[in-house]
């Protein structure tokens, strides 16, 4: 019996001693990750405390009276004008407006043009149709163009001298657009009688120079048309 | 607890005694030793425990202290977009104790001398052999000049690292922001004005956000640096502010400074033009005095009409034009062509103690109301301030006013006549807008839009423009008082000016001190030809930056003063 008690309390004494065990264990856990953590945050302070003085060194070496420096030696960017700020999406498109291409596949047709080119058909290539008609008559097709320029009732006398100035300008201003109505009337007529239908097909490409422009222009005379530039 | 033997023979009464003693001994040592024991245990438990509650919730011998945060020994002062402006850093020092130096001394100078030029051997030797505890040899040293000076082995010289107040952006602002001294407290600007707050530890944590905006702050600097140069003027300064809350978003004053060695300024240079210096600043003044007339009645519109001689002749005093109409001329051609004789006159009518009382309400007849230390003091007619002084007075001579009270003036005229003070700190939740006090009526601030408009349409700020940016102002050329006497030799010239002038927002003031003339300006030093071109260039400069958007299609209401204008101009 007294054997037995005292095992009792022997065994009473090792639980408790490997509770208090198991306690102590435990905070220790606890005592060794709130240790790690505090180390963790030491290193996030350092790397702040490293990044502000990365900052600095970098805010000092880009400074504003530097930038300014390199500006007047080296950019020489000045203030934006007035002119240069836009009201909208509507303004920065019409900026792209008025800047139309040169086309340099487009025949350029100048009034006081020779007319030495009868090898090739210089407008009509992509109507296949009217090609043989027109490689027969070049020299009719300039004289159409000084006639649609003045709208002159005497356009049929063909002074290819009389009118070359308002030709030259208005080819300058719109190769593309003088040059199409040219190679349709070819088709229509050999013969200059419709000079009327001509003239409406230019006034509506002026109105509306945002409607797209015809892609059937051809004939390769990049000669011509630099010095309609 | 042996058993006796037993005794075969009757014992002695001695040794029964003796046994009896012994046994009363034993149980004395018994009760002595478990004392000991429990005293030991308790001891050892005691010890046990204190680990174990150590172990448990103490603190660790290997925890590392105040790392947690990261508070500058010094606090931060920003800009409104928390671009650093002044920082605190730890920066190496080079230092030496004379004493403790155990190596060849004449040998250690040389080397000194040699990584160190500032002084010479002989400088470093004499130092050595000074017996002084202690001397700085270098601050804020270079990493590779510590090592090299490390490298020399040499235990009397110290090597460490200090906190060291940084400028990054080295002379931008620098009267704003000001400098500290060698213990690192502020001795100028805003360091020395919250140098409380810079280090107080509860406080220092936050930057110290001022109202500056370092861009607006880089141009106006720049510009000006260029005006100054470009005349040869001795100084200059300027200021821009927002009329709608008084926060100074820029102010500069020159010859330049770098606070980083601020000690190797000149005093000029450490002198804060902007609100310290005080100045005559001439023609800015008359729109004030225009001012007062409407708010007093006397003005009714500006088509009101003044006899303007060539030459006025008042309280045994001569006035003169620059321009001399020698006509009557309407209020409007006053403004236009700065008619001094036209606005002494409208000065007169408006008389001085009102004039006093607008001045006073606009904060004119006291330093100026910003949290800078640096400010000075107006300089007035004081007791003499008779009819002649006002009228001079009217016209911007015979008051010295810094050219901050100049630009709080303008706020005030512009932002519907409502004074605010000037603040350096940003408008925010922690520093909200201050209410102002009425000094001019709405509808006098709105007429003066078209007035100023006008000057610089078509009047003689011409040259201020800059378009799109609709800007208003006017100019000011004073001369200075050289032995006591007014020289046409050197004169301050300024520019007052608001933008966009059909919704005022920013008011901006340039001011060069002693320009000189160039050939491009045809022997002219007027502000029209040297600080109107650069107050325009500027506000091409500062004004997308501030968010007014240029426009050629808006103009102010020019239709109060359009109507009085004639068009024969006084001869230029």
């Amino acid at each position: 019996m007294s054997g037995g008690k005292s095992f009792r309390s022997l065994v009473m004494v090792a639980s408790c001693a490997g509770a208090a065990l198991g306690c102590y264990l435990v905070s220790l856990r606890v005592a060794s990750e709130r240790a790690s953590l505090e180390d963790v945050e030491t290193r996030i302070v350092l790397a702040q405390r490293d990044l502000r003085l990365l900052q600095t060194e970098i805010g000092t070496r880009g400074r504003l009276a530097q930038l300014e420096r390199w500006n007047a030696s080296v950019l020489a960017m000045s203030a934006p004008s007035a002119d240069q700020f836009l009201n909208g999406s509507f303004e920065l498109a019409k900026l792209t407006q008025p800047q139309h291409k040169v086309e340099f596949e487009a025949p350029v047709v100048l009034a006081s043009a020779p007319a030495p080119k009868p090898s090739q058909s210089p407008i009509g290539q992509a109507d296949t149709d009217d090609s043989g008609a027109s490689t027969s008559a070049p020299p009719t097709i300039l004289l159409h163009q000084a006639s649609l320029k003045t709208e002159t009732r005497e356009v049929p006398v063909k002074p290819v001298d009389a009118v070359p100035q308002p030709t030259v300008s208005k080819s300058t201003d719109r190769p593309v657009t003088a040059a199409s109505p040219v190679a349709k009337k070819s088709v229509d007529k050999p013969g200059l009688a419709a000079a009327k239908p001509v003239t409406k097909p230019i006034r509506l490409a002026k109105n509306d120079p945002l409607a797209p422009l015809p892609g059937k222009r051809s004939a390769k005379t990049p000669k011509d048309s630099i010095p309609a530039r | 607890m042996n058993a006796p033997s037993p005794a075969l023979v009757a014992p002695r009464p001695e040794r029964l005694r003796l046994v009896g003693q012994r046994r009363q001994i034993l149980a004395v040592m018994h009760q002595r030793l478990m004392f000991g024991m429990l005293v030991f245990a308790g001891v050892v438990a005691l010890i046990a425990l204190r680990i174990l509650w150590l172990a448990a919730f103490g603190d660790h011998a290997g925890r590392k202290e105040g790392l947690t945060t990261l508070i500058p020994e010094r606090g931060d002062i920003v800009d409104r977009d928390g671009e650093p402006l002044a920082r605190t850093i730890d920066a190496w020092t080079i230092a030496i104790h004379p004493g403790k130096v155990i190596g060849d001394k004449l040998e250690l100078a040389r080397r000194l001398a040699e990584l160190m030029p500032e002084h010479s051997q002989e400088q470093y030797f004499a130092l050595l052999k000074s017996g002084k505890p202690f001397f700085y040899l270098r601050r804020r040293a270079p990493p590779g000049l510590v090592e090299a000076v490390n490298a020399l082995g040499e235990p009397g010289l110290a090597i460490q690292q200090e906190p060291d107040r940084l400028y990054p952006q080295t002379s931008l602002a620098a009267h704003v922001i000001g400098y500290t001294d060698i213990d690192g407290h502020g001795v100028a600007g805003m360091e020395r004005a919250f140098d409380k707050y810079l280090s107080d530890e509860a406080t220092r944590g936050q930057p110290l956000v001022l109202s500056i905006d370092s861009r607006v702050q880089q141009a106006l600097e720049h510009e000006l640096l260029d005006a100054m140069t470009h005349f040869s003027a001795i100084g200059a300064a300027g200021v821009v502010m927002d009329i709608r809350t008084g926060e100074v978003l820029a102010m500069t004053s020159l010859p330049q400074l770098n606070p980083n060695a601020a000690g190797e300024g000149t005093d000029d240079a450490r002198f804060n033009r902007a609100t310290l210096g005080v100045y005559e600043l001439g023609s800015t003044f008359k729109p004030f005095t225009v001012a007062m007339a409407m708010d007093s009645g006397i003005i009714k519109n500006f088509g009101q009409i003044y006899p303007c001689p060539d030459e006025l002749h008042a309280y045994g005093h001569v006035v003169h034009d620059t321009h001399p109409y020698g006509r009557p001329c309407s209020v409007a051609e006053i403004m236009k062509e700065s008619s001094n004789i036209g606005t002494a006159q409208i000065a007169d009518q408006v008389g001085a103690r009102r004039q006093q009382y607008f001045l006073k309400k606009m904060g004119f007849l006291d330093p100026v109301a910003i949290e800078l230390k640096e400010r000075g003091r107006t300089l007035t007619p004081g007791s003499r301030w008779g009819p002649f002084e006002t009228m001079t007075v009217g016209f911007g001579h015979g008051i010295a006013v810094t050219p901050l009270h100049l630009a709080t003036g303008y706020a005030t005229l512009f932002n519907g006549g409502v004074y605010r003070p000037a603040t350096l700190l940003k408008v925010g939740p922690n520093h909200p807008v201050v209410p102002g006090s009425r000094v001019f009526s709405e509808d006098t601030s709105y007429k003066l839009r078209g007035l100023l408009r006008l000057v610089v349409t078509s009047g003689t700020g011409r040259k201020a423009d800059a378009p799109g940016y609709r800007i208003g102002g006017k100019t000011g050329t004073a001369e200075k008082l050289a032995n006591g006497h007014y020289t046409s030799a050197a004169v301050v010239t300024s520019f007052a000016g608001v933008f966009p002038m059909d919704d005022p927002r920013y008011v901006m003031v340039m001011m060069l001190d002693d320009p000189k003339a160039t050939a491009e300006t045809y022997g002219f030093h007027t502000a029209a030809w040297n600080i109107g071109p650069a107050f325009g260039e500027t506000v091409s400069r500062i004004a997308p930056m501030l968010g007014v958007r240029p426009d050629k299609t808006r103009e102010p209401d020019m239709s109060g003063v359009l109507p009085f204008v004639q068009d024969s101009k006084p001869e230029e």
